[in-house]
């Protein structure tokens, strides 16, 4: 595992340039460019903010101290990341079958770059994210508390990219021997938004919901989110330590299996 | 010391047919009942690479050769890391490039220059190395003009060109190319052909995969003719070519074929077939270059003929033709009559270079103008190696010391020296096509 981890360390500039070229392919010939990154989730605040609080009343909703868009876009930003990486790294592998058959170099590449350029698109929708939060306490909607509890931000980051990566890995390998994987997938996202209590606040925990989507190793990263950014609170521990596990194992897990598989890619693809 | 590539009792089998694993063969196996008639596809193993054992030193260039389906490309993506053998052991020290298919890893959208750097991240170059060799791959490919353009506006010769140019620069210890000289210009081909000697010379290891015997003998010293997946020949690469041409000839078909009825079927002429001999009238499907020999042309004919004009055409393997014998351009008049008809044509020496031609026949209707028979390259002839000769035609020649040296005789050429200057002389053959 040292070896690999080296050997991709000395691939660190195709990782690079694999990730340049996905994001230079995406956005070219658009006009809109990289204001795509930002508009999924972007459209999707506004679609949960006009059902949750003009359309149907919820009422766990009316005692949130922040504005609903805000906490929306808080919990759809990191989730779009998410999605959107294991998405696209489940067809990463098939999509390069010219060069997964001609060219040998460490095959993480391909999900790692996938990862790597759905991160830039997060950070993008990171800061208009932060540009909105500016715009609400302009108007004097909501009062920031950036405070000592954002230096988890890093850490929280960190576990959620180990887990997409981990995920990231399983799936493109899966899918490659079995094109089922993708549209499982599509499917299996959907469900998983309902789980992961990404626009609505966590139900208590004495109720079945509650109970199943404590399972979700989703769910503590993106309340964490929350309470550091917008609460200005410290997140629960217990939570994070969770996930945390949670994540390398299938980090580790996703690797030593895509390691293993990897000799057969070019002869099954 | 140690030697960049070691090949020990490798074998790698490939399994035919549909491959799936128990569980999802419950998915299918349900399937296939509702089609009556209709039976899961059985598993067979194929063996594409069998036992091969070699080993190439720094510096030496090793050919690989074989009819298609021998395992060629198998050998070089073992090599490369992308197939694992599932028998024996590959070593490979030192930097490895494979030149498999020349810009894979270019993306249309991207322009020159992205690719550049894309496909040089690809074969396993850094940034600044990629930096510090950009002007010498875009002299090299000759897209300086282009270098902003995004690809997919390139000519094809274009992408090659770039493509082959990014591989020819990464350095690498151990170079592998398959087939991928076919590609662009003679010069262009000339050029890469120059740039794997320097490679070479800087102590590369090459090992080259081709069907252009030519380029072949240019370049590796040493061949290994693999027929099957197994080795059957590995030599010096004169030797080699030799073998793999005899090899061709024994499997190919027979060389006086019967016509296709269908082919001929509404004509008056039947059953047309040429038959091949040699000098001492022994028939022969292999002829000698600088022999003479004839050809007895053979065909029954249900009605005369009063006028007929006869053509046997000589063609190289692509169907261009190198030679015709046409009874009205020799103003040879003789009649075809009902029953059989048997004619002979008598040639002086062929002078072809070693290889695979065929005959073909045409019989017009001198009056009418009507074709009366046509048949496709359906006759095979094999010509034998001079032993003498490199290029497209094997010239009967002399050479005469008129002054300032002497004629001391006939010396089989096997030095090392000698073998160079055969290089060099393949060299400019090439120039030449």
């Amino acid at each position: 595992m040292i070896a690999s981890a080296l050997e991709l360390y000395r691939y660190r500039y195709l990782l690079r340039m694999l990730t340049v070229r996905e994001l230079t392919v995406r956005y070219r010939q658009t006009i809109l460019g990289a204001a795509w990154s930002v508009l999924l989730p972007l459209t999707m605040m506004a679609v949960f903010t006009f059902v949750f609080t003009k359309a149907v009343q919820i009422p766990s909703l009316n005692n949130l101290d922040v504005p609903y868009p805000l906490f929306a876009l808080a919990g759809l930003v990191p989730w779009t990341f998410f999605a959107g990486s294991l998405n696209q790294c489940s067809n990463s592998l098939v999509a390069n079958r010219n060069l997964v058959t001609k060219v040998y170099f460490p095959r993480e590449v391909f999900p790692l770059s996938c990862v790597a350029s759905l991160l830039v698109d997060f950070l993008i929708a990171s800061a208009v994210a932060a540009g909105c939060a500016g715009y609400y306490a302009l108007q004097g909607r909501f009062t920031p508390r950036i405070g000592l509890p954002c230096i988890t931000l890093p850490i929280i980051l960190g576990i959620q990219i180990l887990l997409t990566v981990g995920a990231g890995l399983l799936l493109s390998m899966a899918n490659l021997f079995y094109r089922d994987v993708r549209q499982a997938l599509q499917i299996g996202i959907q469900l998983l938004m309902f789980v992961s209590a990404v626009v609505v606040p966590l139900p208590a925990m004495d109720t079945l919901w509650g109970r199943l989507l404590a399972w979700n190793p989703l769910v503590p990263l993106f309340s964490s989110y929350r309470d550091a950014l917008l609460f200005g609170t410290w997140p629960s521990p217990a939570g994070l330590v969770y996930s945390a596990v949670v994540s390398v194992l299938i980090f580790l897990c996703g690797w030593a299996a895509f390691r293993r598989a990897s000799a057969s890619f070019a002869e099954r693809i | 010391m140690e030697v960049p590539v070691q090949v020990v009792g490798v074998s790698k089998s490939f399994r035919l047919g549909k491959a799936r694993h128990a569980v999802l063969n419950l998915f299918s196996l349900g399937k296939h009942r509702l089609l009556p008639g209709s039976r899961e596809p059985s598993l067979s193993t194929f063996w594409a690479v069998e036992d091969l054992n070699f080993s190439v030193s720094a510096g030496a260039s090793l050919g690989v050769i074989g009819p298609n389906g021998a395992g060629k490309s198998t050998v070089l993506r073992l090599l490369a890391g992308i197939l694992h053998p599932d028998r024996g052991c590959i070593s490979v020290r030192g930097r490895l490039t494979a030149l498999i298919e020349v810009g894979a890893g270019f993306h249309p959208d991207l322009t020159g220059r992205e690719n550049i750097f894309l496909h040089g991240a690809i074969l396993g170059m850094g940034r600044v190395e990629i930096r510090s060799k950009l002007s010498a791959i875009v002299d090299f490919a000759g897209v300086g003009p282009f270098l902003d353009v995004p690809v997919k506006r390139y000519s094809s010769g274009m992408y090659a060109r770039l493509g082959f140019s990014i591989a020819a620069h990464v350095d690498p210890n151990v170079l592998l190319v398959d087939e991928v000289l076919s590609v662009g210009d003679a010069v262009f081909r000339l050029r890469c052909l120059e740039r794997m000697r320097d490679l070479l010379r800087g102590g590369t290891t090459l090992i080259f995969v081709t069907h252009n015997l030519e380029q072949l003998q240019a370049i590796c010293d040493r061949t290994i003719v693999l027929e099957k997946g197994r080795a059957v020949f590995d030599g010096p690469s004169r030797e080699a070519v030799r073998a793999y041409l005899d090899a061709a000839a024994r499997s190919a078909p027979s060389h006086s074929t019967d016509l296709p009825e269908a082919a001929d079927a509404g004509g008056p002429i039947r059953n047309a077939s040429l038959c091949f001999f040699d000098d001492s009238g022994k028939e022969t499907g292999s002829i000698h270059p600088h022999r003479p020999f004839h050809v007895e042309f053979r065909f029954h004919s249900v009605r005369q003929v009063l006028r007929p004009v006869m053509e046997l055409n000589l063609r190289a393997p692509t169907g261009e033709r190198l030679a015709s014998f046409n009874t009205g351009r020799d103003d040879w008049v003789v009649s075809v009559q009902p029953g059989s008809n048997r004619f002979e044509l008598h040639v002086a020496a062929l002078q072809l270079a070693a290889g695979h031609y065929f005959w073909n026949v045409r019989i017009w209707d001198g009056e009418s103008g009507r074709t009366l028979l046509d048949s496709q390259m359906s006759f095979p002839i094999f010509v034998e190696d001079s032993g003498d000769a490199t290029g497209q035609l094997s010239v009967k020649h002399d050479w005469v010391a008129l002054a300032g040296s002497r004629t001391l005789g006939t010396v089989r050429m096997s030095s090392p020296v000698a073998q160079a200057k055969d290089v060099e002389a393949n060299r400019e053959a090439l120039l030449l096509r």
